[in-house]
Protein backbone atom coordinates (compact mmCIF):
# COMPACT_ATOMS: atom_id res chain seq x y z
CA UNK A 1 0.00 0.00 0.00
CA UNK A 2 2.15 2.69 1.21
CA UNK A 3 6.21 2.68 0.80
CA UNK A 4 8.12 2.75 4.34
CA UNK A 5 10.69 5.51 4.67
CA UNK A 6 12.71 4.20 7.67
CA UNK A 7 15.72 6.61 7.34
CA UNK A 8 13.13 9.49 7.19
CA UNK A 9 12.17 8.57 10.26
CA UNK A 10 15.27 8.03 12.03
CA UNK A 11 16.55 11.18 11.16
CA UNK A 12 14.05 13.66 12.03
CA UNK A 13 13.65 12.22 16.20
CA UNK A 14 17.11 12.21 18.08
CA UNK A 15 15.53 10.78 20.77
CA UNK A 16 13.39 8.43 18.60
CA UNK A 17 16.49 6.47 17.49
CA UNK A 18 17.40 5.33 20.72
CA UNK A 19 13.91 4.64 21.54
CA UNK A 20 13.10 2.19 18.54
CA UNK A 21 16.22 0.20 18.99
CA UNK A 22 15.64 -0.37 22.93
CA UNK A 23 11.57 -0.26 23.38
CA UNK A 24 10.10 -1.84 20.45
CA UNK A 25 7.49 -3.48 21.47
CA UNK A 26 6.16 -7.16 19.42
CA UNK A 27 3.78 -5.63 17.32
CA UNK A 28 3.91 -1.81 16.49
CA UNK A 29 6.41 0.01 15.01
CA UNK A 30 6.76 4.11 14.09
CA UNK A 31 7.75 4.33 10.58
CA UNK A 32 7.22 7.52 7.83
CA UNK A 33 4.65 6.56 4.72
CA UNK A 34 5.11 8.85 1.95
CA UNK A 35 5.85 12.42 3.25
CA UNK A 36 5.25 15.33 0.61
CA UNK A 37 5.98 18.54 2.01
CA UNK A 38 6.07 21.61 0.69
CA UNK A 39 8.83 22.65 2.90
CA UNK A 40 9.44 26.29 3.68
CA UNK A 41 12.25 26.16 5.65
CA UNK A 42 14.05 28.97 4.44
CA UNK A 43 11.20 31.07 5.28
CA UNK A 44 11.76 30.43 8.78
CA UNK A 45 15.20 32.86 9.04
CA UNK A 46 13.25 35.81 9.14
CA UNK A 47 12.63 37.26 12.29
CA UNK A 48 9.13 37.12 13.92
CA UNK A 49 7.00 40.01 13.21
CA UNK A 50 6.01 41.55 16.22
CA UNK A 51 2.65 43.45 15.98
CA UNK A 52 1.23 46.27 17.58
CA UNK A 53 -0.98 46.08 20.12
CA UNK A 54 -4.78 46.49 18.13
CA UNK A 55 -7.06 47.32 21.73
CA UNK A 56 -9.66 45.26 20.43
CA UNK A 57 -11.32 42.43 22.49
CA UNK A 58 -12.43 40.30 19.91
CA UNK A 59 -12.88 39.93 16.09
CA UNK A 60 -15.15 42.67 14.54
CA UNK A 61 -16.26 39.42 12.12
CA UNK A 62 -16.73 35.97 13.28
CA UNK A 63 -15.93 33.28 10.77
CA UNK A 64 -19.24 32.17 9.45
CA UNK A 65 -19.87 28.39 9.71
CA UNK A 66 -22.76 27.49 7.27
CA UNK A 67 -20.63 29.72 4.65
CA UNK A 68 -17.65 27.51 4.93
CA UNK A 69 -19.41 23.81 4.83
CA UNK A 70 -20.86 25.22 2.24
CA UNK A 71 -17.62 25.53 0.41
CA UNK A 72 -16.39 22.37 1.28
CA UNK A 73 -19.43 20.65 -0.23
CA UNK A 74 -19.07 22.17 -3.10
CA UNK A 75 -15.02 21.73 -3.72
CA UNK A 76 -15.65 17.58 -2.14
CA UNK A 77 -18.85 16.93 -4.60
CA UNK A 78 -17.10 18.89 -7.62
CA UNK A 79 -13.65 17.02 -7.39
CA UNK A 80 -14.74 13.72 -6.22
CA UNK A 81 -18.68 12.89 -7.62
CA UNK A 82 -17.67 10.89 -10.58
CA UNK A 83 -14.09 9.86 -10.05
CA UNK A 84 -12.78 6.49 -8.93
CA UNK A 85 -9.99 5.55 -6.16
CA UNK A 86 -6.80 5.36 -7.59
CA UNK A 87 -3.27 6.28 -5.97
CA UNK A 88 -1.44 8.56 -7.90
CA UNK A 89 -4.58 10.19 -8.80
CA UNK A 90 -5.92 10.57 -5.03
CA UNK A 91 -2.45 11.55 -3.98
CA UNK A 92 -2.67 14.73 -5.91
CA UNK A 93 -6.22 15.61 -5.41
CA UNK A 94 -5.71 15.40 -1.98
CA UNK A 95 -3.12 18.32 -2.07
CA UNK A 96 -5.11 19.85 -4.82
CA UNK A 97 -8.74 20.26 -2.90
CA UNK A 98 -6.63 21.63 0.39
CA UNK A 99 -5.40 24.48 -1.66
CA UNK A 100 -8.28 25.25 -3.72
CA UNK A 101 -10.21 25.01 -0.27
CA UNK A 102 -7.62 27.33 1.33
CA UNK A 103 -8.22 30.06 -1.46
CA UNK A 104 -11.46 29.97 -1.30
CA UNK A 105 -12.06 30.58 2.30
CA UNK A 106 -9.06 33.23 2.28
CA UNK A 107 -11.33 34.94 0.03
CA UNK A 108 -13.87 35.44 2.33
CA UNK A 109 -11.88 37.65 3.54
CA UNK A 110 -12.51 37.69 7.38
CA UNK A 111 -9.68 39.74 8.86
CA UNK A 112 -7.12 38.00 11.69
CA UNK A 113 -8.40 34.66 11.69
CA UNK A 114 -5.64 31.78 10.40
CA UNK A 115 -6.25 29.30 8.68
CA UNK A 116 -5.63 24.94 8.62
CA UNK A 117 -7.59 22.94 6.24
CA UNK A 118 -7.62 19.12 6.70
CA UNK A 119 -8.43 16.45 4.00
CA UNK A 120 -8.35 12.47 3.93
CA UNK A 121 -8.82 10.78 0.59
CA UNK A 122 -9.60 7.47 0.76
CA UNK A 123 -10.62 4.09 -0.40
CA UNK A 124 -13.86 2.03 -0.02
CA UNK A 125 -12.82 -1.21 1.00
CA UNK A 126 -15.33 -2.68 3.87
CA UNK A 127 -13.12 -1.18 6.55
CA UNK A 128 -13.51 0.65 9.64
CA UNK A 129 -12.45 4.18 10.40
CA UNK A 130 -12.35 7.15 13.24
CA UNK A 131 -11.85 10.60 12.92
CA UNK A 132 -11.20 12.49 15.85
CA UNK A 133 -9.81 16.19 17.07
CA UNK A 134 -9.91 18.02 19.91
CA UNK A 135 -8.58 21.77 19.99
CA UNK A 136 -6.99 24.14 22.80
CA UNK A 137 -8.43 27.40 21.95
CA UNK A 138 -10.64 30.39 22.59
CA UNK A 139 -14.33 28.71 22.01
CA UNK A 140 -15.94 32.17 21.92
CA UNK A 141 -13.74 32.98 19.01
CA UNK A 142 -12.31 30.05 17.45
CA UNK A 143 -14.61 27.55 15.44
CA UNK A 144 -14.30 24.42 12.73
CA UNK A 145 -16.16 23.19 9.93
CA UNK A 146 -16.20 19.86 8.60
CA UNK A 147 -17.55 18.14 5.62
CA UNK A 148 -17.57 14.16 4.11
CA UNK A 149 -18.15 12.75 1.03
CA UNK A 150 -18.62 9.29 -0.23
CA UNK A 151 -19.19 7.58 -3.52
CA UNK A 152 -19.42 4.04 -4.44
CA UNK A 153 -15.56 3.57 -5.00
CA UNK A 154 -14.20 6.39 -2.21
CA UNK A 155 -14.96 8.29 0.45
CA UNK A 156 -13.46 12.08 1.49
CA UNK A 157 -13.22 14.29 4.35
CA UNK A 158 -12.37 17.75 4.47
CA UNK A 159 -12.09 20.25 8.23
CA UNK A 160 -11.34 23.52 8.25
CA UNK A 161 -10.09 25.07 11.45
CA UNK A 162 -10.16 28.73 11.51
CA UNK A 163 -8.20 30.23 14.60
CA UNK A 164 -8.47 34.06 15.98
CA UNK A 165 -5.37 35.91 15.76
CA UNK A 166 -4.93 37.79 19.11
CA UNK B 1 4.15 46.95 29.29
CA UNK B 2 5.95 44.86 27.17
CA UNK B 3 6.50 41.26 28.00
CA UNK B 4 9.98 40.06 26.65
CA UNK B 5 9.77 36.20 25.05
CA UNK B 6 12.77 34.71 24.08
CA UNK B 7 12.89 33.88 20.58
CA UNK B 8 14.01 30.04 20.85
CA UNK B 9 11.27 29.23 23.19
CA UNK B 10 8.54 30.55 21.56
CA UNK B 11 8.79 29.04 17.93
CA UNK B 12 7.55 25.21 17.48
CA UNK B 13 9.10 22.45 17.55
CA UNK B 14 8.24 19.82 15.48
CA UNK B 15 10.45 17.27 16.76
CA UNK B 16 10.20 17.04 20.16
CA UNK B 17 6.24 17.64 19.94
CA UNK B 18 6.47 14.05 17.12
CA UNK B 19 8.27 12.23 19.85
CA UNK B 20 5.72 13.02 22.11
CA UNK B 21 2.32 11.81 20.22
CA UNK B 22 4.47 8.89 19.37
CA UNK B 23 4.23 8.26 23.19
CA UNK B 24 1.37 8.76 23.58
CA UNK B 25 0.07 6.56 20.77
CA UNK B 26 1.70 4.01 21.75
CA UNK B 27 0.56 4.04 25.14
CA UNK B 28 -3.32 4.38 24.54
CA UNK B 29 -3.03 1.24 21.78
CA UNK B 30 0.35 0.20 22.08
CA UNK B 31 -0.10 -3.65 22.29
CA UNK B 32 -4.05 -3.71 20.99
CA UNK B 33 -6.02 -4.94 17.65
CA UNK B 34 -8.28 -3.11 16.03
CA UNK B 35 -11.66 -2.82 17.63
CA UNK B 36 -14.70 -1.61 16.75
CA UNK B 37 -16.17 -0.64 20.01
CA UNK B 38 -13.17 0.70 21.40
CA UNK B 39 -11.86 3.02 18.31
CA UNK B 40 -14.25 6.09 19.88
CA UNK B 41 -12.97 5.82 23.18
CA UNK B 42 -8.89 5.55 21.64
CA UNK B 43 -9.00 8.29 19.12
CA UNK B 44 -10.52 10.65 22.64
CA UNK B 45 -8.28 9.41 24.97
CA UNK B 46 -5.26 9.94 22.20
CA UNK B 47 -6.18 13.32 21.42
CA UNK B 48 -6.96 14.34 24.93
CA UNK B 49 -3.26 12.73 26.36
CA UNK B 50 -1.52 14.95 23.69
CA UNK B 51 -3.15 18.05 24.08
CA UNK B 52 -2.17 17.31 27.52
CA UNK B 53 0.75 16.87 27.14
CA UNK B 54 1.38 20.08 24.62
CA UNK B 55 -0.26 21.85 27.34
CA UNK B 56 2.52 21.30 30.26
CA UNK B 57 5.09 22.25 27.83
CA UNK B 58 3.23 25.82 28.66
CA UNK B 59 4.46 27.46 25.20
CA UNK B 60 2.04 30.52 24.31
CA UNK B 61 -0.10 28.37 21.75
CA UNK B 62 -3.18 27.39 20.50
CA UNK B 63 -3.38 23.59 19.68
CA UNK B 64 -5.18 21.56 17.19
CA UNK B 65 -4.53 17.91 17.39
CA UNK B 66 -6.21 15.72 14.62
CA UNK B 67 -6.19 11.47 15.16
CA UNK B 68 -7.27 9.53 12.34
CA UNK B 69 -7.43 5.17 13.15
CA UNK B 70 -8.08 3.14 10.44
CA UNK B 71 -8.09 -0.50 9.96
CA UNK B 72 -5.76 -2.22 7.77
CA UNK B 73 -7.57 -3.89 4.74
CA UNK B 74 -5.32 -3.34 1.68
CA UNK B 75 -7.33 0.14 1.02
CA UNK B 76 -5.79 3.39 0.44
CA UNK B 77 -5.83 6.61 2.53
CA UNK B 78 -4.40 9.80 1.86
CA UNK B 79 -3.96 12.93 3.95
CA UNK B 80 -3.45 16.59 3.35
CA UNK B 81 -3.18 19.66 5.29
CA UNK B 82 -2.90 23.15 4.12
CA UNK B 83 -2.40 26.43 6.22
CA UNK B 84 -3.24 29.71 6.03
CA UNK B 85 -1.04 31.45 9.19
CA UNK B 86 2.84 32.83 9.74
CA UNK B 87 5.48 30.39 8.92
CA UNK B 88 7.53 31.82 11.22
CA UNK B 89 5.76 31.19 14.57
CA UNK B 90 3.72 28.22 14.14
CA UNK B 91 3.90 24.92 12.50
CA UNK B 92 2.36 21.61 12.13
CA UNK B 93 3.69 18.21 12.68
CA UNK B 94 2.42 14.75 11.64
CA UNK B 95 2.88 11.52 13.02
CA UNK B 96 2.29 7.68 11.58
CA UNK B 97 2.71 4.60 13.72
CA UNK B 98 0.80 1.40 12.60
CA UNK B 99 0.53 -1.88 13.74
CA UNK B 100 -0.73 -5.54 12.67
CA UNK B 101 -3.97 -4.19 12.46
CA UNK B 102 -4.24 -0.86 12.38
CA UNK B 103 -3.00 2.73 11.20
CA UNK B 104 -2.97 5.56 13.36
CA UNK B 105 -2.35 9.12 11.85
CA UNK B 106 -1.98 12.62 14.19
CA UNK B 107 -1.58 15.74 13.40
CA UNK B 108 -0.54 18.41 15.71
CA UNK B 109 -1.06 22.09 14.69
CA UNK B 110 0.14 24.60 16.36
CA UNK B 111 -0.61 28.31 16.25
CA UNK B 112 0.86 31.49 17.89
CA UNK B 113 -0.88 33.83 20.20
CA UNK B 114 0.53 36.78 21.45
CA UNK B 115 0.29 37.73 25.07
Amino acid sequence: MSEVFKDKSQRRGHGARGKEATGRTKDSISTVSYIDELAHHDDNARMAITTENTYQLGPNKRMPVPAVTDILKDVLTSYLQEEKYEVEWSQKMTKTICEVVRARVKELMIPRYKIVVLVHIGQLAGQSMQISSRCLWDAANDTFASFSFKNSSLYGVATVYAVYYE
Amino acid sequence: MEEYNPVDEVAFNADEVNISIKECVEGVIGGTDYNQNKVNQWTASIVEHSLTHLVKQGRPFKYIVNCAIMQKSGAGLHTANSCYWDTTTDGSCTARWENRTMYCVVSVFAVAVTL
